[in-house]
């Protein structure tokens, strides 16, 4: 499992304060201080790759007890900056608790580093030439994912999350839509808005990583998009109703840009081939392509399950000849959208419940007190609650509860759980659940003898997979077959951009697809609402 | 009599126990209860019940709602097998979502109580157009057309009801087949279905099957 111990009471902390802001993070001997903090708001200046040879990542130890100054800081740093505690937050690895100060922050930006390891090694190709740089991009629905890559010698510049300036016009791909209906002039505004989001995050690569940007800019030789068909459509400025039609729902979409000259300009990249992976159909983009070859699917034993949690859930079932793939809405949900204290996965955010004692023991990111919950926080928290009986298997409580709700902790209201949450994580569970049931039924195959399960999607990295057993969202199979897969879809973006032959991965998975369309299929709709209780897998089959 | 049995039966689905209830099922049968008793003594009063009371409950779930349904279908399908003699049906009802729509869970909830007040169903799926509507209900001799559409512009679009009530009155069949909708938009609006053209519309299933039946009687003799 990967478990998440950031926040476990035991590990020492390095906080850093900068005017009123304070930030904590772990001490890792083997992190610096500045890729510690890059996972988060509070970042240090920088304009290299971490090596000490920019200067600008200066910071202040007041406590504690670190590396001694390296080469790098000897020749950035005068001897009596040294002396009153003056470091290079790239060159400065703790070792033990300690307090930093932080001067000047970097400007705010909407962008991070990923906090999960880059999955992709690649050999390098020399033959990339004028044009060596090359962008991976997961555009999802919440989220933007990417990274940038020197081709010819398969070096990682850089990667990024930031939230998608989309998600403000809807929580779930539906609103978007309705979104995208309204003009074809927004929608050209929207679009303009993703490509936007995109550029920046690898501008921010570029100064924060390589400390050059227009140079490098027009270096780029290819940018390769991957994310869900409303996403792909949408930044290609397709002005029309085309996801609307029923005529496309289950025929593949073509999302083509017909303006790419002007986005190459717009982004500074004159000799970018700017390529959107195509989407697998109407309602499966080609980010579950992406997980799949990220999985490397079709070399496993069959049968393997992927389960690509996020806005929409997309499932694939490979049974050792085709891959059985569909998508079905609810996720949100498991993004803590709906849920009344629902927030994503950031400081504060209820991870994870256990039960210590006797007494329900809340894990929070970043150690901050409880502001509501992430996906895999409420879910333990149903699951224990279950258990305990204080929660029926049909969902509602054993007892009425007042309108403040279920508080976990008694005095903090963000601890909150109403019977509205219950019944909206039901539904998100039950047409997973019953999905994954289905897909299993089409390919003939029973869901004990899965010999892998691939859980992707960031709400997978916080699961505990026992709670999730326990509430019947996943089929109930021995541990070990659990494989977490964070940023699947960028990593099989990654794959794509850097193989010297990417058609091989496209055309042996994509002709092995086969999408399903679950709408409308009674069988599945009978799944359904058997699955709504909660109650483990396979009880209900 | 048979208040034990439908206390029992309800309170395994107010728990959505669908075992439970089946098992209560098969005892009254054992006891000596007749499946003709067990569907119009038991389920019917049953689902009615349970309707009325979790409408009112502000805790109800929608896992409720629908076990509420399903449960009752499956009994008075399974129930049918026993009759004496094939039982009289009220009539038949063609059943879809609206053209561009593939929300399908509304209307199996109205498919279930419809199933346990003894009307013929034909499900015709999600995303159907006014002329599958009309067809089917031509071909198979339903009486009403039930349009679900959980979306504004599945609700009002030209393809949806509105094309449905033109081509009833283009092909003269608005005194055969009548037209009846549902779905979240109506709930908004009560007055919704007279502007798409509808003849009826209910907020919840039973409601929905008890329009329906109404419906049914007024055109077939």
């Amino acid at each position: 499992m990967n478990a998440d111990d950031r926040s476990a009471a035991a590990d020492p902390l390095v906080s850093v304060v900068c005017g009123d802001r304070m930030r904590t993070v772990p001490a890792d001997p083997h992190t610096s201080v500045r890729h510690a903090l890059d996972t988060g708001d509070l970042r240090v200046r920088a304009a290299c790759g971490g090596l000490g040879t920019c200067g600008a990542c200066l910071i202040t130890v007041l406590e504690g007890e670190f590396n001694p100054p390296t080469l790098a800081e000897r020749q950035k740093l005068l001897p009596e900056d040294l002396a009153q505690g003056r470091r290079l937050a790239c060159q400065l690895y703790p070792r033990g608790p300690a307090k930093l100060y932080l001067e000047h922050p970097a400007p705010d930006s909407a962008w991070k580093s990923p906090d999960s390891a880059c999955r992709v090694h690649a050999a390098g190709n020399p033959a990339m030439g004028d044009y060596p740089f090359g962008v991976a991009v997961d555009l999802g629905t919440s989220h933007i994912r990417l990274s940038l890559w020197q081709r010819q010698t398969g070096r990682r510049i850089g990667s990024r999350i930031g939230v998608n300036p989309q998600l403000a016009h809807g929580a779930d791909v539906l609103t978007r839509l309705d979104a995208e209906r309204l003009a074809a002039a927004e929608s050209l505004i929207l679009a303009g808005e993703a490509r936007q989001a995109v550029i920046e995050g690898v501008r921010d690569i570029l100064s924060r990583d390589l400390g050059e940007i227009t140079p490098i800019l027009q270096q780029v030789g290819k940018v390769l998009i991957v994310g869900n068909t409303a996403m792909l459509s949408l930044i290609c400025g397709a002005g029309d109703d085309s996801l609307y039609d029923p005529a496309n729902w289950q025929a593949s979409i073509a999302c083509v840009p017909d303006d790419l000259a002007a986005w190459r300009d717009n982004w500074r990249m004159p000799h970018a081939d700017i390529e959107i992976v195509q989407p697998l159909a109407g309602f499966v983009g080609s980010d579950l392509l992406a997980a799949l070859i990220a999985a490397d699917i079709t070399a496993l034993p069959a049968p393997a399950m992927l389960a690509d949690f996020g806005t929409n859930t997309e499932i694939a079932l490979w049974d050792g000849g085709r891959i059985w793939a569909t998508s079905v809405p609810g996720g949100p949900a498991f993004e803590g959208v709906g849920i009344r204290n629902g927030i994503g996965a950031e400081a504060g955010a209820i991870q994870r419940v256990e039960l210590d004692e006797g007494f329900l023991r809340l894990q929070t990111i970043g150690a901050a007190s409880a502001r509501g919950f992430c996906g895999s926080g409420f879910i333990d928290a149903v699951a224990l609650l279950l258990a305990d009986g204080v929660i029926k298997p049909s969902g509602r409580f054993a007892a009425p509860q007042p309108a403040t709700g279920l508080r976990l902790e008694p005095d903090n209201p963000r601890t909150a759980i109403f019977a509205s949450d219950i019944d909206i994580f039901q539904r998100a569970k039950a047409s997973t659940a019953a999905a994954m049931a289905q897909l299993a039924k089409f390919s003939g195959i029973d869901l004990a003898s899965l010999n892998s399960f691939w859980i992707c999607g960031s709400f997978g990295r916080h699961l505990q997979v026992s709670s999730a057993i326990r509430l019947g969202l996943l089929p109930d199979l021995s541990r070990g077959r659990f494989q977490m897969l964070a940023d699947a879809s960028l990593t099989g973006c990654e794959r794509l951009l850097l193989a010297p032959d990417p058609g091989k991965f496209t055309t042996g998975i994509a002709q092995r697809i086969r999408v399903v369309n679950l709408g409308g299929v009674v069988e599945y709709e009978n799944r359904f609402i058997d699955h709504l209780r909660l109650q483990p897998f396979g009880v209900t089959e | 009599m048979l208040e034990a049995y439908i206390q029992a039966y309800n309170d395994a689905v107010f728990e959505t126990d669908k075992q439970t209830a089946l098992n209560v099922v098969n005892q009254a049968l054992q006891n000596g209860f007749s499946a003709e008793d067990i569907v119009f003594k038991l389920v019917i009063p049953a689902v009615e019940q349970m309707m009325a009371f979790i409408e009112r409950d502000p805790d109800a779930n929608l896992a409720q709602h629908f076990m509420t349904a399903q449960i009752a279908a499956d009994v008075t399908e399974k129930m049918l097998e026993k009759f004496s003699k094939p039982p009289e049906m009220v009539g038949r009802v063609v059943i879809g979502a609206a053209y561009g729509d593939l929300h399908s869970l509304g209307k199996r909830i109205v498919s279930g109580c419809l199933k346990s007040l003894m009307v013929d169903v034909v499900d015709l799926g999600c995303n159907v157009s006014a002329e599958r509507f009309v067809d089917a209900a031509v071909a198979e001799q339903a009486q009403v057309i039930a349009i679900s559409a959980m979306m504004v512009h599945t609700a009002i679009g030209e393809n949806g009801s509105l094309k449905v009530r033109a081509l009833l009155k283009e092909r003269g069949l608005e005194d055969r087949i009548k037209l009846a909708v549902g779905g979240a938009p109506y709930r908004f609006d009560p007055e919704l279905y007279l502007k798409v053209g509808a003849d009826a519309w209910a907020a919840d299933g039973v409601n929905a099957a008890k329009a329906i039946v109404e419906l049914i009687r007024e055109v077939k003799p």
